[in-house]
Formats: structure tokens, sequence, C-alpha cells
């Protein structure tokens, strides 16, 4: 689908005369996106500035982090004992950490990042750390540039002034995220629980890669409870998985298999019988094999489940894309749209996931994502069947990750807002154009920026994240 | 990959002597020898120092870079121009600028495994013979004229898919990385500013280099690696040999003065600091090295030098730095062996860049270095300049890509046996993100 402001903007001097006129329209920009398979070092040649509220407990892996991602540390010339392990871990990576004057940079200073250390917040008065860090910083952002906050979860402060500053940086972290959003850049958070420090490496680089390019304003946990992966691989992190995808044949679907084909996972093609030709044609592209079933169907559980068993012997990852809109207003709708959607988008992945249970093949360490939606959050007009079904994904898999944890299994959600697909260009202009713009990043999403965060989530470096429902929305208004 | 060291219980390669072609400027002198014509040089001056009887020889492992594309397998057209019995087997192993390191540690590999007793190891390289290539689209099109029946059509096909003609115009050979794109000067040229070594440091490096080459050619102790190589005119001049007796490329006479007036070679604006003076430049040249296994060497009575005591070969991600990989090479080596970076009296480090050397240098020192990427809990240590390099490096004597390694083992060799030094740690950076090391032992004790 074709988006004219963004075409728009991505010349100069449409941008000129647009700001010459005064009108009223923000022009979004291309966001840089990844190309090809995990690189292992994708923030090459970046400048990341860090901060923090306070000591930083995750100095050390923060600057691990930054160093073998290829990027230099950019730390505050006050000179703290944080700084000591930013130089350190530069010189063994052959990427010295710089200093920017605590005063504010001078002009013409620019970096690609800004991570901030929350996570000793004590109490309100802390917080004015966050301002003293983006304050003098923020214009120095590139375009396409992030921001991560990290904090820890309000749940778990042991007084009550900590758990309302902790919880005051989800509000800090989604503004920043609007501020920024018409250059492209990006701003989240990450709640890390005491002792997940050693999940938070793989997601800390995701993060601040292109790969998430449209996750924005979104509170990210990083929890315990679930087995560490000592050093997960950084290229090619699905090698030798066997990975299912639902509704594989086209748009989102067929977006997701390839990348998760990228990333070296044997990919099961899975979409209705009728959808052969384009199925079978994305399994062949990706050397994977295509398994034409209706999942809606009552003995497609089964059959998935014996197809697994017999050709592979088990599934790492299952990702359930499939899903129907059947739109109506409650009053006018029938009874098929609403049992159909139903079926396909709740029913479905919950028997299919149970049959894999009870068949044992679920391999430990194994990985379920489900394609939840924003409108299961934000609820829609003309989508009583539609929200409740996805609603009832983000509720499932919030269950279902506790009871998997101890096997290192996680069970997560995506939930896209607007992904210029085949359904998008469905929708009326006005409600489309009002969707893109409302957002942070101010243009929708492409299936790729979709399959970037539901192949993340399902690599063995995502083991601390599970029961989460990770929105891919561009920062979208809607259900924030 | 890694290699054991040596076998608990098992043969051992000794190295007996080395002989090199002095190092020369690629287009100058040696210019009109190829690499089989200077590894004929080579091995026939090995061959006229260490007079063992030829019918001793069981092998030949040769090495080169840059390979004739018709005869790659030049250690057998080596062998067989200089006369060696057609039944002395030969091959001819790549490795970049490790590749005749390469080629001794696979000779020392095959006497250690019983399969030889005598080896002849080595490589060269003729910068200034590298094929000048035809573009592909040349090449491809040109092919229905050069095979089978042609019709004026297809002279006209030919030309109409050749255009434009600029693309056919032949490519200058040049050190790119396949899969970076970018020139090794520019990979040095980044690990200088990573690793924050600055121009003064670079050039002080490479002053010394020239320095301590230039003593040790004027010492004389180098005559005994070099063997002069005849170079026959053409035209009227056939059959009149001048002779090339002494490396071209070691400036005694330079300074941190001159060194300094160089611009930056790589990298535009003031921010360069890799030039002409700290880079190896492109050199023609060949060296050889006889090995033996340890029994052989006391029947034939011939002096040990050197034995070849372990080495390792590493990868590392050209994207990140390309020439890096020497700080992991040589740890592993050390690990092998047992030894610390203190017992050991001699490191030999191939001088690619000034910045490429004091960059692995800076790893081996840094404690964040060891646990981070060696998993180990201290820095392998400071590497003593007194120590390092001690009859200079490629900085001053050139670096003909597959003949490097083999200069070094045989400098080292020479050096543990008349100092009666118990090791020497050799390493080396080549292309495609390669380290190799090696440690040579005293073959007395």
């Amino acid at each position: 689908m074709r988006d004219l402001l963004l075409e728009l903007g991505t010349r100069p001097a449409a941008r000129r005369l647009v700001a010459r006129l005064g009108l009223p329209v923000p022009l979004p920009v291309r966001l840089n996106r990844a190309r090809g398979p995990w690189e292992a070092q994708p923030l090459v040649d970046q400048f990341i500035a860090v901060g923090a509220a306070g000591p930083s407990r995750l100095g050390a892996i923060l600057a691990r982090t930054i160093a073998r991602a290829g990027a230099a540390a950019v730390i505050s010339d006050s000179a703290s004992e944080d700084a000591e392990v930013f130089r350190e871990m530069g010189r063994a990576y052959g990427r010295p950490a710089t200093t920017v004057p605590v005063a504010g940079p001078s002009h013409g200073f620019r970096v690609d990042a800004l991570v901030f250390d929350a996570t000793e917040l004590d109490g309100p008065t802390g917080l004015r750390a966050a301002y003293d860090f983006f304050h003098p910083l923020l214009s120095s952002l590139r375009s396409s540039g992030r921001v991560v906050v990290l904090g820890r979860p309000p749940a778990e402060a042991t007084v009550t002034e900590q758990a309302a500053a902790r919880g005051a940086l989800d509000g800090f972290t989604r503004s920043v995220a609007k501020e920024i959003g018409r250059r492209g850049s990006t701003a989240n958070l990450v709640q890390v629980a005491a002792g997940a420090e050693g999940h938070l490496e793989p997601v800390l680089r995701f993060l601040l890669s292109p790969r998430s390019a449209f996750v924005s304003a979104q509170s990210l946990m990083v929890g315990v409870g679930l087995p560490a992966v000592s050093d997960p691989p950084l290229v090619r992190p699905l090698g030798g998985k066997v990975a299912l995808v639902t509704g594989a044949a086209r748009g989102i679907g067929r977006a997701i298999a390839e990348r998760l084909a990228g990333e070296g996972a044997h990919v099961i093609c899975l979409d209705r019988p009728a959808d052969d030709t384009a199925g079978g044609q994305v399994a062949r592209a990706l050397d994977g094999s295509f398994l034409p079933v209706d999942i809606g169907g009552d003995g497609a559980p089964a059959a998935i489940a014996a197809h697994l068993r017999e050709r592979h012997g088990g599934v790492d990852v299952v990702v359930h894309n499939a899903g129907i809109t059947r739109d109506k207003t409650l009053a006018r709708m029938s009874e098929e749209q609403w049992d159909d959607t139903l079926g396909i988008n709740l029913r479905a992945p919950l028997r299919i996931d149970q049959a894999l249970l009870e068949g044992g093949l679920l391999r430990d360490g194994g990985r379920v994502v489900c394609l939840a939606s924003v409108a299961g959050i934000a609820g829609n007009h003309g989508q009583t069947n539609y929200a409740a079904s996805k609603a009832g994904i983000a509720a499932y898999v919030r269950r279902r990750a506790g009871e998997l944890a101890a096997r290192g299994i996680t069970v997560n959600a995506v939930a896209p807002g607007l992904i210029e697909t085949r359904m998008s260009a469905a929708m009326p202009a006005l409600v489309r154009e009002a969707a893109r713009r409302l957002s942070a990043l101010g243009q929708g999403g492409l299936p790729a920026d979709v399959a970037e965060v539901v192949t993340f989530l399902s690599t063995p470096g995502a083991a601390g994240v599970s029961g989460a429902v990770l929105r891919v929305c561009g920062g979208a208004l809607i259900g924030a | 990959m890694r290699n054991g060291a040596r076998a608990p219980h098992g043969r051992r390669a000794v190295v007996v002597g080395g002989v090199r072609t002095p190092f020369v400027k690629a287009f100058a002198e040696l210019m009109k020898l190829d690499t089989i014509a200077l590894g004929a040089a080579a091995m026939r001056g090995l061959l006229e120092r260490y007079p063992i009887a030829r019918r001793d020889i069981d092998a030949v492992v040769w090495s080169g870079v840059i390979l004739p594309s018709i005869w790659p397998n030049i250690g057998r057209e080596i062998a067989l121009e200089i006369g060696l019995d057609p039944a002395i087997e030969a091959m001819t192993v790549t490795r970049a600028c490790a590749s005749s390191l390469q080629a001794v540690t696979t000779a020392a590999a095959m006497i250690e495994r019983g399969e030889a007793d005598v080896v002849i190891a080595g490589g060269s390289d003729s910068t200034s013979n590298a094929e000048v290539k035809l573009p592909q689209k040349l090449v491809h099109a040109a092919a229905p004229l050069m095979f089978g029946k042609r019709t004026p059509g297809d002279v006209l096909g030919a030309l109409s898919k050749l255009m434009p003609l600029g693309e056919l115009l032949p490519r200058a050979p040049k050190v790119v990385e396949r899969t970076t794109g970018k020139l090794m000067g520019e990979a040095a040229e980044d690990m200088a500013r990573r690793n924050e070594i600055s121009r003064a440091e670079q050039d002080r490096f490479a002053l010394r280099s020239h320095q301590r080459a230039a003593a040790a050619i004027a010492s004389g102790r180098l005559a005994r690696e070099v063997a002069p190589v005849a170079v026959r005119g053409s035209g009227e001049d056939e059959g009149e040999a001048r002779w090339v007796h002494t490396d071209t490329i070691v400036r005694a006479d330079t300074s941190l003065e001159k060194l300094a007036r160089l611009k930056p070679a790589f990298a535009r604006g003031a921010a360069g600091t890799v030039t002409a003076g700290n880079s190896s430049p492109l050199t023609d040249g060949a060296a050889a090295v006889l090995l033996m296994s340890e029994e052989k060497a006391s029947a034939l009575g011939v002096v040990a030098l050197a034995r070849v005591a372990a080495w390792s070969y590493v990868g590392v991600d050209p994207a990140d730095q390309l020439l890096i990989g020497p700080a992991l090479a040589m740890p592993r080596v050390l690990d092998e062996s047992g030894r610390d970076l203190g017992d050991i009296d001699l490191v030999d480090m191939h001088e690619a860049f000034a910045a490429q050397v004091l960059s692995v240098l800076r790893a081996l020192e840094s404690g964040s270095f060891a646990r981070e990427r060696l998993g180990r809990a201290r820095p392998v240590g400071i590497v003593d300049p007194a120590r390092l390099n001690v009859h200079g490096g490629s900085l001053a004597f050139g670096h003909p890509f597959a003949a490097t390694g083999a200069r070094m083992v045989t400098t080292m060799a020479h050096e543990l046996h008349e100092s009666g030094k118990e090791a020497a740690l050799l390493g080396i950076c080549a292309q495609g993100g390669l380290g190799a090391a090696a440690l040579l032992e005293n073959a007395a004790s």
C-alpha cells in the first residue's frame, strides 16, 4: 500500500516546502531497517550514550553489550567509578569509550542511541537523573535513533516511593517516544526483574538494532524463573531448529516464515489446503515444507501433531499467525461470523498447543509466539469477535508462560498495530490514514517489522521474555 | 583450528635451515621473475647451502598467494624446474599472508605423522607478475567467438554485449577483502583508530623495524639466509645475468622526521595515520625452509636449529578488526605448549602494518581482552620490545605474501640456535580475518 506522505517525506524539497508553508503535516521519515540475517555486530561503528540514576549495577552488562555489538559507549566526563568498566570493555573489543562533557555536548555531537539505567531508582527525587541525562542529549540523537530505559518492575519495589518512581518511567518513556518518533526514533522501557540481568544482553541488542524499527513506546519485562541460556548464538540463532508457522502463505505469516528460515530454522509453512499454490511456493523458496491444514477443523491439532512427530520428532518454535476478521457490529453479526473468528483466532491455537504438549512434541527451550492485535487491547468498533479472540490470546500467553517456564519454554504474543498488508489495504482510506498518522512514528509498519519481533522472540537469547504481549505498532495512540 | 602441541610420545619435526631470495620492491629488479622462478631460486639456494642428498627429500610443501591460474600447484612446478626427482611429491597451500607458515606446519605435521622424514617447505610470490584479470563480461561475451564456428552475427552479438567499453578495462589487483570490500590499509586505519594508536607510535615502530633490519644486514648474519638471484635480461642482453644480492627495501637512513612527512595513504584528510612508511610494501620474493624428523637429522649428521613445537590458526570476523587474529592465536599456542609469555625469549610478528602489530600488542596487554576474548583471568602480558622482532620485520624487509612466514621461521630458528635461547613465538595476521601463531623451541634443549 502506498503511503504518499512517507514518499513525500523522503524528498528534501518537499520537506522544505511543507515547512515553508507552515502546513500542520508532520512528514514521517523512512525507517532504517535491517536487511538479511542477524549480524555479529548489529551496532557496528555506532556511538551509544549511557547514563544512570545513581550507581549503575548494570554497567558491566551494558558495557559488554555495547562493545560486543560493535558500538562505542559515550559516558559523562564526570568520571565516576562506573566509567572505568566502559573504558575497559571498550578496550577489549577495540571500541574505546568516549566522553561527553557533563555540561552538555558540543555542537555537531551525535549519538545513535541513549541508554539510561534507572534500575537503582529509589524514589521520585531520583527521577531527576532521567531529566539530567536526557535533557542535554536528546537533541543529539540521530534520526532512526534508539532510546532504551532500564527499570525494575514496580511490583518488586521494597517501598512505596520506589514503586511510584519505577512506574513513572513508563509514562516518561512513552512520552519520549512520541517526541522523537517523527524522526524515526524509538523509545522503549525494559523492566529487569532482580536476578534476570543475565537475560538482558540479547534484549538490548534487539531493541538497539534496526530490527526493532517499529517497536516504540513499549515496556518489556525481562523476568526470572526461566533457565538462563548461556552464550546464546549471535548469528544464525535458529540453526537446527524446527519452526511451525500457521498462515504462512502470505502477508505477515510469510514474512515470519522467511525471517525464521533466514536465521537457520527449517520452517513448516502451514496454511489452508486452498492456498497450497502460494504456501507451496513459500515453502520451496525457504527450503522448508508445506503443511496444508485448515486449523479451524476438528482434526487439525492431531494432524499437525502427527506430521511433526513423523517428520521431525518435535518442534522448537510455534508461531500462531493464522487469523481472520469477520467484522460486523455485534447487533448485526451472524453466528458464523462469531464462531469462525473465535474458532480460528483463539480456539485453534489453544487446541494445537494442547495437542503438542500432550504429545510431548514441543521441545524444552521451545518458543511459542501468538499473533495478537492492538485491536484486542483497545477494542474496536465492529470487531467484538476479533477483539475478543485477540484479548483471549493475550491472557492465554500470560497463563501458559507460567506453566511452561520450568522447561525453559517461553510463550509470548506480538500485537501488530497498522501493518501495510492486504488486510489494511481493505480498510476505509480515512481510517487507514488516521491510523498511520496517530502513531509516534507517523506511519504504518511492514510485515517484516512484525517478523523481526517474532524472530527475536523465537531465539534462544530471548529466554528472559515470557508471558509478554509486545506491541509492534510504531507507538500507536490506540490502546496505548 | 587447534592443532595439538607436540605428540606425547612421537616424532618431532625440526628446522635445519632456511634460505630466501632478497626481498625486492614489486616492479623492480625481480620483475622478470615470476613466482615459479623466484621459488626455484630460493629452493636452489637452499639445496646449495644445505647439501643433503636429493634422494633423501620426501616431499615439497610450497605456498603462494598470487597463484598462476593454469599452474596453481607451483610447488610441483618449482620442484620440476630445479630438477628434483619427479618421484618427490609436491603440493601448494594457500592461507594469505600466513601461507608459508602453513607450509611449514603442514610439513611438520607430515613429519610427526611419519608420512615424511625430509620436507622442503616455503613459499613465493611475485606481485609484479600478478595476472591482470580480464573482466568476466568480456570473457563470457567472447566465448562464442573462441569456441566453435562463428558467424558475423556472433561477432556483432558479442560486441553489443560488451558496451559500454569502459567496463572492459583490465583491473589492477588490489589487496581488498572480498566480504567487506575494504582495502587492507583501510582495515589497518580502522584498527589504529579503534585501539587509539597514534601516528607517532606507528612511525616509531616502523623506524625501529628499519633500524634493526639494517643492523642485521650490516652484521652479516642475514647473509647465510639470503641467496643472490640471477636475473637474465632479454633481447640483446639475453644471457647476461644481473645479480640481485640484497634486500632493497630496508632503509638504514630513515628517520622519524622523514616518516612524519609521508601523507596518510588510506584515509582522507588529517585523520589518517597509516602511511607508506608504516605499512609493508608490495614485494617480490621467495623463502624455503628445510625440515626433518629429529631422528633423520641426527642420522644424517645435520645440525637441527629449532623444533616446530606448536601452532594454531584462528579466524575472526573480517568486518570487525581484520588483522587482530594473532592476539587470539598466540595465546593459544602458549596454552598448548604450557608456557607463559614470560617464558618466551623471542617474539616475531609479521608487520603488515605498524598499527596492526601495535593493536595486537595492546590486546595482549589488556585484562579485559583476556577475560572477554580469551577466557583468561589475566592478561597474556606485555611483550618486551627488546624481544620483539629483534632483526626487524615486514615493514623494513617488505612482504612477499607467501614468503614472509618462511622468512620468520628461518630467522628465528637461527636466532634460537645461535643465542642458545629457549623459545620463539611467531604471530602472523592474514587476509580474511585469519590469525596464525607458532612456537619454535631450541632443538638442543
